[in-house]
């Protein structure tokens, strides 16, 4: 993936992506172009120079002269972070999307910035002998629907600069979120149910993209999106918006085979401990993968590490 | 509301569009004669046909640009069972499979010989024939009609070829082809002087020597090239004529070597092969606009610092973002096609572009 010439006139270069050609192999009108989107995966805007004492014009000299990639064929590679229409100008925050760990029962593994999927029962078991109580940062994926240990984040305005007990503004306020996870691996679960949700899309590379909507109940009467209250404890700093909360479900693969371990996965390199209870590095394997929370409206994304563990022996 | 999609209106943002793009094919005979001592031509053990490579074939860099080989029909005087008419049957097995696909049949079901006007009601057929086939690699869609130039060496002594040439081209194809072949549309080709005069006389286009289907992008020469056409029949073995050593002449060796001697002493004759192709290319635009109030923010990362933009210090500051990719998407927000700025693009409230992305299909 070399850079494009910049020496002449501005040129685009265009692919269809692995998913596209996916789509338009498959011959039933899936090939649809309806919308469009920017974006500017390239562009590191801290180069933007506001206090430049050569004037308003060399602000962003060195933003100008990044070099771009050639398009990339893989979808998930590409457009991580789009370019979003606010009627007003004079915005001057913008809510992100952060983990929220540091409210209870949704905080990472102690010592690694990642949850981890205990994917089957011989697992669970071996951190706990009552399928509840688990170490935060523990997550039953055998049995999602027992415990209280989730993925959670908050969105929001992220800034002490304002009051958290301002309401945010409603053009602000993230109602709908993509969340993808890689199919082969787990499944996505509410909070307080047991019944996983159905993908709304699984691309060529098995992931699976699930739209989870501002209190909208699942089939199992969950909500994945809240609205947080003003004041309400968060990892927000400042005006909060709306909060997903999930769990994830192991797939009937990772549960009964460790073929995946195997050709994906590592041997454990540090004991996983939970209360008294120890499973030692020797005896599991595991496999790192990525939740990915994106706002509809807002764009943006957070990437959440998740480790899968198998106990082997 | 926020938004990072905008959805194209049908009637307007998109537009289908057919072009035809045209290739300046360049083949030189030295590709074809020597340069690579032979190393880029490959014979088969079946010996129907020879493939020529612009570079020895055996490395990954070679192309394959394009085939030869040779036949008659089984009424041609030249076929016959004895011991010295090698591969009789294979050149009449290729001469008819040629037949068949590029002249089709008539209406007793009997394959049609080549004609050499295109008139399948009668008139000359072509007998003896060399097959140039040119690969799609180079031919794409189709040849381009009018384009197509041979050069061969006509010399009478097969030691000293190009002394003398005449160019074989389409010359009528952009305006005379003809629509009665079963592989599409085909022209006459024509030869004429080029050095020295080996053609006594010909017409103002010159004198019909073969034919030439663009679409399946085949050359049909007569071997009438080599002999009736000229003043002095050339010899396709020999440093002697042909009329010293009679069984030097085309028809004598398309009877007595096998067919890839005869591609051998077609390639040995072959100056120049120049053509155009022509690749026909549907292509829907899709123009990506950006008006004044779109796109003025971003969802990067480095955007933002405790969630404060880094480009304003005032809210009355103009919001301004960088582009450097536009994305395609289904209604169910899948990415199916990227395209890429080659450098990044200032967008702020004052300014509005329209990027136009198309896909080619």
């Amino acid at each position: 993936m070399g850079f494009l010439d910049n020496s002449g006139d501005i040129i685009l270069d265009a692919v269809l992506t692995d998913l596209g050609r996916k789509r338009l192999a498959e011959g039933n009108g899936n090939f649809n172009i309806s919308k469009f989107a920017f974006g500017d995966d390239e562009i590191d805007y801290g180069l933007y120079d506001k206090n430049n004492p050569s004037g308003s014009a060399y602000f962003d000299i060195n933003i100008l002269q990044t070099p771009v990639l050639e398009a990339m064929t893989n979808n998930m590679s590409s457009m991580k972070s789009r370019l979003i229409s606010y009627a007003e100008n004079d915005l001057l925050y913008l809510p992100v999307i952060v983990p929220a760990t540091t409210i209870g029962g949704s905080g990472y593994y102690s010592g690694l910035s990642s949850y981890i999927v205990l994917v089957d029962e011989e697992t669970v078991n071996s951190l706990t002998t009552t399928n509840n109580s688990l170490d935060a940062g523990l997550l039953n994926g055998y049995r999602p629907d027992l415990g209280t240990n989730m993925i959670r984040t908050d969105q929001g305005l992220n800034t002490d600069e304002i009051s958290d007990q301002v309401a945010i503004s409603s053009k602000l306020l993230e109602t709908q979120y993509f969340v993808q996870i890689d199919n082969r691996f787990a499944s996505l679960m509410p909070n307080g149910g047991n019944t996983s949700l159905s993908p709304s899309s699984i691309d060529d590379d098995n992931i699976a993209t699930y739209i989870v909507t501002l209190n909208s109940a699942t089939r199992s009467g969950a909500n994945i999106v809240s609205n947080i209250a003003p004041g309400a404890a968060s990892d927000i700093d400042g005006p909060r918006g709306t909060r997903t909360e999930m769990k994830l479900a192991s797939t009937l693969n990772l549960k009964t085979s460790t073929s995946l371990f195997n050709q994906l996965g590592t041997n454990g390199t540090t004991a996983i401990t939970s209360g008294t209870q120890t499973l030692a590095a020797a005896n599991y394997k595991f496999i790192d993968s990525t939740l990915r929370v994106s706002g509809v409206s807002t764009g943006y994304t957070v990437d959440i590490a998740v480790r899968f563990v198998k106990k082997t022996s | 509301m926020a938004t990072s999609f905008k959805t194209f209106d049908p009637t307007k943002d998109s537009v289908v569009s057919r072009n035809l793009l045209h290739e300046a094919i360049p083949i030189t005979g030295t590709i074809v004669s020597g340069t690579y001592s032979d190393n880029n031509i490959k014979n088969y053990s079946h010996g129907m046909f020879q493939s020529v490579y612009d570079y020895p074939f055996l490395s990954s860099s070679a192309n394959h640009i394009f085939d030869l080989t040779a036949g008659y029909s089984a009424g041609s005087e030249v076929s016959g069972t004895s011991a010295t008419h090698v591969q009789n049957s294979k050149k009449i097995n290729i001469y008819n499979q040629m037949a068949q696909v590029l002249a089709g049949f008539n209406a007793q079901g009997a394959v049609r010989e080549f004609d050499e006007d295109g008139d399948l009601t009668g008139g000359t057929k072509i007998e003896e024939a060399y097959f140039i086939n040119v690969t799609r690699l180079l031919s794409k869609d189709e040849i381009k009609k009018g384009s197509f130039t041979l050069t061969l060496g006509v010399n009478a002594d097969y030691t000293n070829p190009f002394a003398q040439t005449i160019n074989i081209t389409d010359a009528s194809g952009s305006n005379g082809f003809k629509v009665n072949s079963p592989a599409g549309e085909y022209g006459i080709l024509f030869a004429k002087n080029g050095t020295g005069t080996p053609m006594s006389a010909h017409g103002t286009n010159g004198t019909a020597v073969g034919l030439l289907y663009y679409q399946a992008g085949v050359a049909v020469l007569s071997s009438s090239a080599f002999d009736s056409l000229l003043s002095v029949p050339v010899s396709m073995s020999r440093t002697e004529g042909v009329a010293s050593h009679p069984s030097a002449s085309v028809n004598a060796i398309l009877s007595s070597s096998a067919i890839s001697g005869n591609c051998d002493a077609l390639r040995h004759r072959t100056e120049n092969l120049l053509f155009n192709n022509t690749i026909e290319l549907n292509s829907t635009v899709y123009f990506c606009r950006a008006n004044n109030t779109d796109f003025n923010y971003s969802a990067n990362p480095t955007y933002l610092s405790s969630s404060k933009m880094v480009v304003k210090t005032d809210s009355t500051d103009e919001p301004v973002t960088y582009v450097t990719a536009v994305g395609l998407y289904s209604a169910d927000n899948e990415l199916l096609a990227v395209a890429k700025l080659s450098e990044p693009l200032k967008k702020t409230p004052a300014t509005e572009f329209t990027a136009r992305v198309r896909l080619d299909y």
